[in-house]
């Protein structure tokens, strides 16, 4: 008996240490603990496998990040290297200024960080190869001259292509475009530097310029540009920053929303898209899986099924400017009857809930128009989605009792698929 | 005669069955009241921000009112009874139960109470809700119920006037319960279910 458990201990005393000298990767014992750092806080936006696809993802602008294929934003290493830790690391500490990335430093340990990037670093075999980090100098410190050689850099190298002679994006070739996952991206307006993802000291500008931002259509200058016209670069983009809403006095706060006021009034659908993403019209008018993603090709297409459970099916309607299908025949007047109205074209009355048409009716006329000229906008996409339906009348008429007379709500129940026919499209 | 009074006294009951289901069939579903007053409702119960003495405060508040107003927050969380919003506990939570299949919610206060809304919470920590539904402890909401991810597409300006307006509101005592793990998913293929209806806080509302 005594024998034996000696027996035990000596077996496990030397598979310990067997497996204690035997241990190089903290990277084996890291990963099972970084997952469960990833699977508790990052798979809303990320998803399960890491892919940029969780159930957040289609809602966010820019997208989260898929881990699988490597490339990153925001490095301070070579185009074409993958990041080192400590960049990977910094990004998840101080997130990414201008999206839905948080910063993580006062919720999650540093371990834990070190943990999760460990395993999201293995889930693309990128990091097969080690970081080629770059140099970085002492650099050229900001001053009237460096900031005017850097403008006449930033004319060389032709940023205003995309960025506009002013940095705002005005006069630019195009400003948007679409990032190697095909998701549309817009060019920094670099005259908010609170939106410049990794950061907006001159260092940070440097590096981006530097290293490119691998996946987008920011190139790296390395080759174009010499060491001391990056920093006279940078330095000219951090004095581009205007005076941010938070800092202003009362006069600048009225001047600037009036000339906020007035660009919406010129450019419509901008400002209708800008709506329309924040308004959360995409929540309830584009179909979901089980898991919650966005089915891909409908965003605003319309088909999910709301069940309000005495009332009937509300499966909500397609908003694309297909012509059959959609909101292509609609008249302006009754796109807003039925945002501001919740009565629909044949005369149908929606509930209040969810299409929160009583919210939507304190829009400004302008706001409304606004609204109407980007979903005029929308790519068409035939998805037939069918009309409302009621339930059985006496179970209707019950519900309205019980709503009535017992103060009760129903349920509003939420279906994952699409509702619609896409009419093999 | 008896016989007379008799079929009277059915005709009577019928026709008054009849009247009360034509009624209910009448009165639109969900609130009996009628949808063009719901709106204006909707548009009177945001608190102004003409009583608030700095003028940069107010300007960029009456910007937050705007966004909150037009972006339905109100929607989930404040009280709306079968008779329509109740502007008394506007913003003050408690308004809606989600139920999912990883957890059951309840809207949250919203107003600078100190015990049961924002007060103790950093603007940076509100922002961040709002950007990335990350809360202080880590966890991460559901963006299908608390649809974070669209407001994350606001700019920080807008973000930052949204919180000011926040920050001016009525303070109102209204305990919301905490978030409670686990499947909660009844209905056979949901993906979510909603109650709203009636006021889901744990206490009596007191403005103070």
């Amino acid at each position: 008996m005594i024998r034996g458990a000696w027996y035990v201990c000596a077996t496990a005393a030397t598979l310990l240490v067997a497996a204690a000298l035997s241990q190089p990767p903290a990277r084996v014992e890291a990963q099972p603990r970084g997952k469960n750092v990833y699977d508790a806080h990052c798979v809303e936006c990320h998803g399960d496998m890491g892919r940029g696809d969780g159930p957040s993802a289609a809602y966010v602008t820019p997208r989260p990040r898929d881990f699988t294929s490597g490339k990153y934003k925001i490095r301070s290493t070579e185009s074409g290297s993958v990041p080192t830790d400590d960049d990977l690391m910094q990004s998840v500490r101080q997130g990414l200024y201008g999206t839905s990335m948080p910063a993580w430093a006062r919720i999650l340990s540093d371990a834990e960080i070190a943990d999760v990037v460990t395993y999201i670093k293995g889930l693309s075999p990128q990091f097969a190869t080690a970081p080629r980090p770059v140099s970085v100098g002492a650099g050229v410190p900001s001053s009237p001259e460096s900031i005017a050689r850097g403008q006449q850099a930033y004319d060389k190298l032709q940023c205003g292509k995309c960025h506009g002679s002013d940095g705002r994006g005005t006069g630019a070739v195009a400003t948007t475009f679409e990032d190697d996952w095909r998701q549309p991206l817009r060019a920094a307006d670099l005259t908010e530097p609170w939106t410049f993802h990794g950061g907006a000291t001159a260092r940070d500008v440097y590096l981006r310029f530097r290293t490119g931002m691998a996946g987008t259509p920011m190139p790296s200058f390395a080759d174009a540009a010499s060491d001391s016209e990056m920093w006279d670069l940078s330095n000219y983009v951090v004095s581009m920053a205007r005076k941010p809403v938070w800092s202003m006095n009362a006069d600048e706060i009225k001047a600037f929303y009036g000339a906020q006021a007035a660009d919406a009034k010129a450019n419509p659908v901008k400002r209708g898209a800008y709506l329309v993403e924040t308004l959360g019209c995409v929540t309830c008018h584009s179909p979901v899986d089980e898991q919650k993603r966005m089915l891909p090709g409908l965003k605003l297409a319309g088909g999910m099924l709301l069940r309000i459970v005495p009332f009937g099916d509300y499966p909500t309607g397609n908003l694309t400017s297909d012509k059959a299908t959609g909101l292509g025949n609609w008249s302006d007047e009754e796109i807003k009857r039925a945002i501001t109205k919740g009565i629909l074209r044949d005369g149908t009355r929606l509930l209040p809930f969810p299409m929160d048409y009583p919210s939507y009716s304190t829009m400004t006329a302008d706001d409304l128009s606004a609204v109407v000229a980007y979903l005029r906008t929308v790519p068409p996409v035939t998805n037939k989605v069918p009309a409302p339906r009621r339930t059985f009348l006496p179970i209707y008429l019950w519900g309205k009792f019980k709503m009535l007379i017992l103060g009760q709500d129903p349920p509003m129940v939420f279906f994952p698929g699409n509702a619609g026919l896409t009419g093999g499209r | 005669m008896k016989t007379f009074l008799k079929w009277a006294a059915v005709i009577v009951v019928v026709i008054a069955t009849l009247g009360f289901l034509a009624f209910l069939y009448v009165i639109p579903p969900f609130y009996t009241t009628p949808p063009e007053e719901f709106g204006k409702l909707m548009a009177d119960a945001p608190p102004g921000v003409t009583d608030i003495a700095d003028p940069v405060e107010r300007a960029i508040a009456e910007r937050g009112r705007y966004i909150v107003m037009t972006s339905g927050c109100n929607g989930c969380h404040s009280v709306v009874g079968s008779q329509g919003p109740d502007l008394s506990l506007y913003l003050g939570g408690g308004g809606l139960k989600i139920q999912t299949p990883r957890a059951t919610f309840v809207s949250r206060n919203l107003t600078p109470d100190k015990e049961t809304g924002l007060g103790r919470r950093t603007d940076d920590e509100v922002k961040r809700v709002l950007r990335s539904g990350t809360f202080s402890d880590g966890h991460v909401v559901e963006g299908s119920a608390m649809p974070w991810p669209v407001y994350s597409n606001w700019t920080e300006e807008d973000l930052h006037a949204v919180v000011v307006y926040l920050r001016h509101l009525k303070p109102i005592h209204h305990v919301t319960p905490e978030p409670v793990r686990g499947r909660a998913i009844t209905i056979s293929g949901a993906i979510e279910q909603d109650y709203g209806g009636k006021d889901y806080g744990t206490s009596k509302a007191e403005p103070r």
